[in-house]
């Protein structure tokens, strides 16, 4: 038996050397992983508008991610009445970086609807043709899920579209995520009516009747695929007073 | 308030049942579900261990290795450490307590506790309240619905695998094997729940 | 269910002989983790719905198993008696940390699938069952072979059951379409759907159930008798 005291030691020392490597292995690879998340962010965003980059999207380097991000996309942030905000009072809810890659929606999930903010990316074809790529977020099954929405320069047409979630099921739920087919339905879709009332996309069990505005979904995930609607329609009124105001420019 | 607390404890105790939907804790699950005696003794255990170290992890996670905590530093890189140590030792020290106060207690459910370190539930729980970014007092509820889900869980299974001793299962598969198919069963029927929302009714 | 093996002839200490030879296939196939020891059967259910999680895992499990053995044995005579379980659960936790930190760095992608997960590799039974019932009375050297031996065991049974669900649950494996009702599949069966199933949490419990039965129809002396 040890004495109360070599224990007290044993654990102190033993503790101690284990804090100082993690410590060290934390920062040391702090930049890698920060530079990951980045990269991942961007890929994301792009990933809306991949049917518009030149190349390859699959076998984009990490490099080139952030390359087409930094040069071929602007950034915005607008609060919920469509009004841009400085990046110093982005900076003062909390964001480091002061920039629309980072805003966290789950973050503002949290605030009052009249108080959140909004990140845009307008992203520019080397044709000079404009794209808006927009950010929403929702529930699915299990927990959230989101996607940037891309729409071509009337603001009403979706150019392409990429979702995520944090916990959907491999294969049913997650097909929103992996199932790239599914996704390509929603390019050509309109949100907006003929006559400009405002319709969103929505996401049918059994197949899509109008071609316009509907989407099949997904057999086994009708919960995932009534979320990505709900999301849409919800995310994307937001965004509405901006609309408004591109279209009046 | 307490309302949306109550979801909470149904949605974690039956659709997102710790043991049928996420399928954690399942060492001990399987090794001691042969009767229901001993795993009704686990199951309480676990409760008890999953509504203390939730709210304490919480706690830790919050206050001290987030930025906005006591360091202003962000430290999650030491998050698995703390977590397994605090439930490590609230294990220790709630068989210490019931060892005093209730010796009856103690030698039914005694032999249990240091298995409980090992649970996946105890320590999954804690993760996933983690990456759902629960308030304190919705950790306690998730703390406390997770426990008494799986509490559920391996009772039924007890019963289950009691029953089937007198029935005629093929040699390689009695024991072990059938109580996999099982599990997987009552996974199934688990399933039928997913997606409701308790908030609904 | 996890003996105590003590080795005690004193041998050269990097000797490779039947002994040495017998930790590493044991746990391959009569002392199986999985379905012969049933430990460790949480992340064996959660991350085998794809090929490519169920190996990364396997290699994180490897890893862990392996070098925690190796550090408890090296340090099996001063750990005090008193918090040998905080010992052993603060190496492992720490060995789980430096791979996570490590995916982190390497596979952003991976990272975000199996996070959680990863961090379950703690309570992973084996890793502790393996301290415990081995490391705790053996040599590092030893520890280190059986720690090898019993990571493998565990990530072939993960891969396994990866690949059965990956195949009939998606038709792919690693990605590669290889069954399926359309022509991009490698072989193309008309009106054929993958089983939605089989990505499901239940599925593995059968996939496993089913392996253990016919593990233990050509193994007969595992079988339970009670």
């Amino acid at each position: 038996m040890h004495s109360t005291s070599s224990v007290i030691r044993f654990v102190l020392i033993m503790t101690s050397i284990v804090a100082v490597v993690l410590s060290f292995m934390a920062t040391s690879l702090k930049g890698i992983h920060d530079t990951n998340e980045a990269v991942y962010n961007k890929k994301a965003v792009l990933a809306a508008v991949k049917d518009h980059i030149e190349g390859d999207f699959a076998s984009l380097t990490d490099e080139q991610v952030a390359s087409i991000f930094d040069k071929q996309i602007e950034q915005k942030v607008i609060d919920m009445s469509g009004n841009f905000i400085a990046e110093a009072d982005v900076k003062s809810r909390g964001y480091k970086g002061g920039l629309a890659e980072h805003i966290d929606l789950a973050k503002e999930k949290k605030r009052e609807e009249s108080d959140r903010v909004l990140p845009i990316y307008i992203y520019t074809k080397s044709s000079g043709d404009k794209f808006y790529v927009f950010n929403v977020r929702g529930n699915g099954l299990w927990d959230e899920i989101w996607g940037n929405i891309a729409f071509a320069s009337d603001v009403n047409t979706i150019a392409g579209v990429s979702f995520d979630h944090k916990a959907e099921t491999p294969g049913l739920g997650a097909e929103i995520k992996d199932n790239k087919e599914w996704a390509s339905q929603f390019i050509g879709k309109k949100i907006f009516a003929t006559d400009g009332e405002y319709k969103s996309v929505d996401v049918i069990k059994g197949g899509a009747k109008d071609p316009v505005h509907e989407v099949d979904g997904i057999s086994g995930a009708t919960i995932t695929a009534d979320g990505v609607a709900e999301m849409m329609e919800r995310g994307l009124k937001y965004y509405q007073p901006f609309i408004n105001s591109v279209k009046k420019s | 308030m307490s309302g949306e607390l109550l979801n909470l404890f149904i949605k974690s105790a039956f659709i997102e049942n710790l043991a049928l939907a996420y399928f954690l804790g399942m060492c001990s699950y399987l090794a001691v579900s042969k009767s229901v005696k001993t795993a009704f003794g686990l199951g309480l255990a676990v409760i008890f261990v999953l509504g203390i170290t939730m709210p304490i992890n919480w706690l830790i996670n919050t206050h001290l290795l987030s930025e906005s905590g006591l360091f202003s530093l962000d430290l999650t890189f030491l998050r698995l450490i703390l977590f397994i140590a605090v439930i490590a030792s609230m294990v220790q020290l709630v068989e210490m307590v019931i060892e005093k106060v209730s010796p009856a207690l103690y030698n039914s459910l005694g032999i249990f506790l240091p298995l409980i370190t090992v649970n996946c539930a105890i320590l999954g729980g804690s993760l996933f309240m983690v990456s759902k970014e629960y308030n304190f007092s919705e950790s306690v509820a998730f703390g406390l619905g997770g426990g008494f889900g799986w509490f559920l869980a391996i009772i039924a299974i007890a019963a289950i695998r009691e029953k089937i001793r007198y029935s005629d299962v093929p040699p390689a598969l009695r024991g072990l094997g059938m109580a996999f198919i099982l599990t997987g069963l009552m996974g199934m029927a688990f399933m039928s729940l997913m997606g409701i929302d308790p908030a609904a009714f | 269910m996890a003996e105590t093996t003590v080795i005690k002839k004193k041998e050269s200490t990097f000797a490779f002989g039947k002994k040495e030879r017998k930790l590493l296939v044991d746990p391959l196939n009569d002392n199986n983790p999985i379905t012969v020891q049933v430990l460790g059967i949480c992340s064996a259910l959660a991350v085998t719905t794809l090929l490519n999680k169920a190996i990364v895992m396997s290699i994180a499990v490897i890893f862990v198993c392996a070098f925690s053995n190796l550090i408890t044995s090296i340090l099996r005579k001063s750990i005090p008696k008193q918090v040998r379980m905080i010992v052993q659960l603060i190496i492992i936790a720490a060995l789980v940390t430096v791979v996570e930190l490590t995916l982190k760095a390497v596979d952003y992608n991976v990272y975000k699938e199996l996070s959680v997960f990863i961090g379950l590799i703690i309570t992973n039974c084996i890793v502790m069952g393996r301290l415990e019932a081995f490391a705790m009375a053996n040599d590092p050297w030893r520890s280190f072979l059986d720690g090898i031996g019993n990571g493998v065991g565990y990530g072939i049974i993960l891969i396994v059951v990866a690949a059965l669900r990956e195949l009939l649950g998606k038709g792919s494996l690693l990605g590669y379409k290889l069954l399926g009702p359309t022509s991009d599949y490698l072989l193309t069966i008309p009106g054929y759907a993958p089983n939605n199933l089989m990505v499901l949490f239940p599925s593995a419990m059968f996939v496993i159930g089913v392996l253990i039965w016919i593990h233990r129809s050509f193994n007969p002396k595992l079988v339970d008798i009670s």
